[in-house]
């Protein structure tokens, strides 16, 4: 059913007539010794009413730059060398500056990446708009400020009002990208090209943001554009698919087809990690269930002081957990929800405030600093950007020999063999030793990495983030190699993450925080299947999974959380509930009553006292 | 074990156009390539070599010697309007015998041997006081870029109120207490210049420390101290090095001007400073000569030094 209706999604109402037609399109970057880069290769794209579409490819693949060059705009020195761009029948390539100039920002919206840079920081929001608006329509000042507030409205902005008269400094990143939608849709434009609008924000706000943009392509019968990285906003969002890969591109494709059959190699290697898992069956080994848990946190707190003040940031609350030989443990929650400071912590990159972390039966929360930099050997950590995590100046080898200088009384040949080795079982050629972390791409420096974590055999290591910076097809990678190393080596993870595609496909249990309290506890299907608790579910449903069987903007209940996390301190936290004020299922008793974390009859731990006395049942 | 090992992937999966050239010549700054290419670049890399020649060399190579007082009192330079004479007189030079190129000065000193020779004075205080500076500055800077405590604090506010004296006073008023003397002299210059590469260190370290290869070194298991001065401080030494240059220019500025107020070193020494001094007397009856080869010698230098600070900075930036 509902692959009929993504298919021809503006057959129901008439003729299915382009709006935009690109054909042949190059972009040429000349350079002063004459060797031209052609970042855009012959793009031709028809662009139909009431469509979303996607295009995909590895930075630097030129999806940004052929969007841009879809309305004539190119960042000098390029120049778009041959094609035609046709928009309603007229050819933008014959126009004046003077008469793009009326259709952009009219009839074709832009949005761009990072919405803090795109606002005006000196010019109020409310005004921001009203001079688009003013500029294509012919009203008054009084009339487009009214408009002003109806878009803000619109965009689901609370208290439009009030946050008209604001400056981009006074809102969060999610409502400065809400005034961009807002500014770009205030004339209704026919089409809107979204240059990543969602990157760096959390999936939450990701979800609603989205959302928003759907309901107006249905709404207006509009048309959008949009170009991303992430694999999940094209298979929950977008009818076509244009994959590009060096200028080029190499595949379009309708959503379902892109994702049940892609064509190109390089496509079926950006949807690397689920179908080779289906192919090769790569998983995690077991876990022995009754073996005595490696590591064990109880209470661990973490607060840190604001200067001037007596308020704290409360990162981390009590979190308790245990992790068992081999397990892979995921900890997720939304940015701010204190998942990266419980691994610092874990690692003592951080002084918790309280709490005891048992690593060996030892409690390492309280031995001296000396005594624990002993220990490091058995507890690593591999960071989220792979090129700030290594040294710039050092070569692979010096980075790899590092930890066998420290940890063991190898010598020279030895810790050359033993680098060798390391290679090997990341994945890397010999001929890697060399190199400067700069001189290698980004998957192979996160390979070092994981190498260099490696290298004093370790039980345990702290994953923090390790996939985040990396395109998608590199994450599959990563991830396999992790699977492979713990399958091989009986190494522990704690998989920190907010892409909860990866934390399925590696984590044995998850963890969710929130506040830098833990909410739920339970296995990965018990988490994934069926979360109990309220921001799990939301977490959950607002996560875009790469899986077109099961599309968001099919689902009839999108369930989401209302505005954004608080910051954490003191004075913001919440009185009973930390969830309240943003929770879906929140009756007036959860406003002062504090949650305690309590294990239901499945085994699992859940922050809710409606989950625990079976009011909330799916 | 369920992995396939294979899987996990070798170097040229799916990713070609992402293929490592190691061989790719490493981006450094290409001093013999800038050398062709910037000629104001290659006059100062010139200057930096030859003033560290006559450091070593100017005393051998002077024709006369620099401390010898010759009969010829006050004899000016040959005409250079009579270029003939002049060409013919270094065609039949009497080596055991030379002529006196800058002329001599009141004493009957060759000004050009005295010119040559005075690098060895001027270069080693510059460069000494460079040195100490960099390395007392870089290693301050470490500490208080990295640590933030009382102390850290107050050696901050001290550079401060130092760099609140001009230069020249606050090395003159050294000078005068601590004894006029060449070591002293370079205690003097390298204090005055220690604030500079304090604070250049101590940016660059505040910048970096907060950077993921510090976190990751401490968690790979190093010392505090270790991954301050084996991670930090080679990533953060390269500001202070260009700066280097131009502080032995300025240096060299410093020790002429303390020998011209008479707070430097004891005449008869070679040094250009004190040929100024000496030779500022006579200009009034036209003794020029005196006082302008030395001061040329001067400019050329720290303009020399200067330039180079200069195009190494830029190509760091």
């Amino acid at each position: 059913m509902a692959i009929d209706e993504m298919t021809a999604p503006a057959g129901d109402t008439g003729s299915a007539r382009p709006i935009m037609k690109v054909e042949n399109l190059s972009v040429v970057f000349p350079r002063p010794d004459a060797s031209d880069i052609t970042a855009v290769h012959d793009f031709s794209l028809s662009v139909t009413e009431g469509e979303f579409i996607g295009i995909m490819g590895e930075p630097g693949c030129g999806k940004s730059t052929a969007a841009m060059a879809m309305l004539g705009l190119v960042r000098p020195p390029g120049r778009i060398a041959t094609g035609t761009v046709e928009f309603l029948g007229q050819d933008l390539g014959k126009l004046d500056e003077e008469e793009l100039r009326a259709i952009r920002g009219k009839d074709i919206g832009m949005i761009v990446q990072n919405p803090r840079h795109s606002l005006h920081p000196m010019i109020r929001v409310g005004t921001q708009i009203s001079n688009v608006y003013r500029a294509h329509n012919d009203v008054s000042k009084q009339e487009a400020w009214e408009h002003s507030i109806e878009m803000l409205r619109m965009v689901g902005i609370n208290d439009p009002e009030r946050r008209v008269k604001a400056y981009a400094h006074e809102l969060s990143s999610g409502m400065a990208q809400r005034v961009l939608i807002a500014i770009a849709l205030s004339s209704q434009p026919k089409l809107l090209i979204a240059d990543e609008p969602t990157s760096g924000l959390d999936v939450t706000i990701q979800a609603q943001f989205l959302d928003e943009m759907w309901d107006n392509v249905q709404k207006t019968r509009s048309s959008v554009v949009l170009v991303t990285q992430d694999l999940g906003i094209v298979a929950n969002y977008c009818d076509r698919v244009v994959i590009m890969h060096q200028g080029t591109i190499v595949e379009v494709a309708e959503v379902h087809d892109f994702f049940n059959s892609p064509q190109h190699e390089y496509s079926k290697a950006i949807l690397g990690l689920q179908r080779r898992a289906q192919e090769k069956g790569v998983a995690i080994a077991k876990v022995d269930e009754k073996a005595p848990p490696l590591l064990r946190i109880e209470d661990l707190t973490m607060h840190f002081p604001i200067r001037a003040s007596k308020s704290k940031v409360h990162a981390a609350e009590q979190v308790s957990f245990e992790i068992k030989p081999g397990e892979c443990l995921g900890l997720v929650g939304e940015s701010g929800s204190g998942k990266t400071t419980v691994g610092r912590c874990l690692l003592r990159l951080e002084e918790p405030t309280s709490g005891s972390i048992n690593f060996h039966d030892v409690d390492l929360a309280s031995v001296s600093r000396e005594e624990f930099r002993k220990n490091r050997a058995n507890m690593q950590i591999v960071f989220q950007d792979p090129l700030d995590s290594l040294n710039p100046r050092w070569t692979i080898k010096q980075v790899l020999e590092e930890p066998l200088k420290l940890h063991s009384d190898m010598d020279q040949e030895q810790r050359l063999d033993r680098i060798r080795e390391l290679l090997k079982l990341v994945g890397l050629e010999e001929s890697f030793v060399q190199a400067l972390p700069k001189e290698i791409s980004a998957g192979r420096q996160q390979r070092v990495s994981i190498a260099r974590a490696i290298a004093s055999n370790p039980d345990f290591i702290v994953l923090d983030e390790p996939t985040s910076a990396l395109t998608p097809e590199t994450t599959a990678e990563i991830i396999e190699l992790l699977i492979d190393l713990s399958n091989k080596l009986g190494i522990a993870y704690l998989f920190i993450s907010h892409d909860l595609t990866t934390v399925k496909f590696i984590c044995h249990r998850v963890v969710v925080m929130y506040l830098g309290q833990i909410v739920e506890i339970g296995t990965k299907d018990q988490v994934f299947e069926t979360p109990r608790h309220p921001y799990a579910k939301a977490l959950l449903s607002a996560h875009l999974f790469p899986d077109v069987a099961n599309r968001r903007v099919d689902r009839e209940v999108r369930e989401s959380l209302q505005g954004e996390i608080p910051s954490p301190i003191t004075e913001n936290l919440p009185k009973g509930c930390y969830l309240f004020g943003r929770c879906p299922s929140q009756v007036e008793k959860c406003r002062n009553m504090p949650q305690e974390l309590t294990e239901l009859e499945d085994g699992r731990l859940v922050r809710c006292w409606r989950v625990q006395e079976g009011e909330l049942t799916d | 074990m369920t992995t396939d090992s294979t899987s996990s992937g070798t170097p040229e999966d799916i990713n070609p156009h992402l293929e490592l050239d190691i061989t790719k010549k490493r981006r450094q700054i290409d001093i013999v390539k800038k050398f062709r290419e910037e000629k104001l670049f290659a006059f100062g890399i010139i200057v930096v070599f030859l003033s560290i020649f006559l450091a070593f060399f100017g005393p051998s190579i002077a024709p006369i010697d620099p401390t010898l007082a010759t009969g010829d009192v006050s004899f000016p330079p040959p005409p250079l309007a009579d270029w003939p004479g002049l060409l013919w007189q270094v065609m039949t030079t009497d080596m055991e015998n030379p002529p006196h190129w800058f002329g001599t000065d009141s004493s009957g000193l060759d000004i050009f041997s005295r010119t040559i020779a005075a690098p060895r004075t001027d270069m080693s205080i510059a460069l000494l006081a460079a040195l100490v500076s960099l390395v007392v500055g870089t290693v301050l800077g470490l500490l208080a870029g990295y640590y933030k405590n009382i102390w850290t604090e107050i050696l901050m506010r001290t550079s401060d109120l130092m760099q609140a004296f001009p230069v020249f006073i606050t090395a003159m008023i050294l000078v005068a207490l601590s004894g006029r003397n060449t070591a002293n002299i370079i205690f003097a210059l390298g204090l005055v210049y220690t604030p500079i590469f304090i604070r250049l260190t101590r940016a660059e370290v505040l910048s970096q420390k907060t950077r993921g290869y510090v976190e990751a070194a401490r968690a790979v298991g190093n010392r505090e101290w270790v991954v301050a001065f084996r991670h930090v401080l080679p990533n953060s030494v390269v500001p202070s090095l260009i700066q280097t240059s131009t502080t032995i220019g300025f240096a060299i500025l410093l020790t002429a001007g303390l020998s011209f107020v008479g707070a430097g070193v004891r005449p008869p020494t070679p040094e250009w400073g004190l040929m100024i001094a000496q030779g500022s007397n006579n200009i009034v009856h036209g003794e020029w000569w005196e006082s302008v080869f030395p001061g040329i010698a001067i400019s050329l230098t720290v303009f020399g030094y200067a330039t180079v600070g200069h195009g190494l900075e830029e190509d760091y930036r």
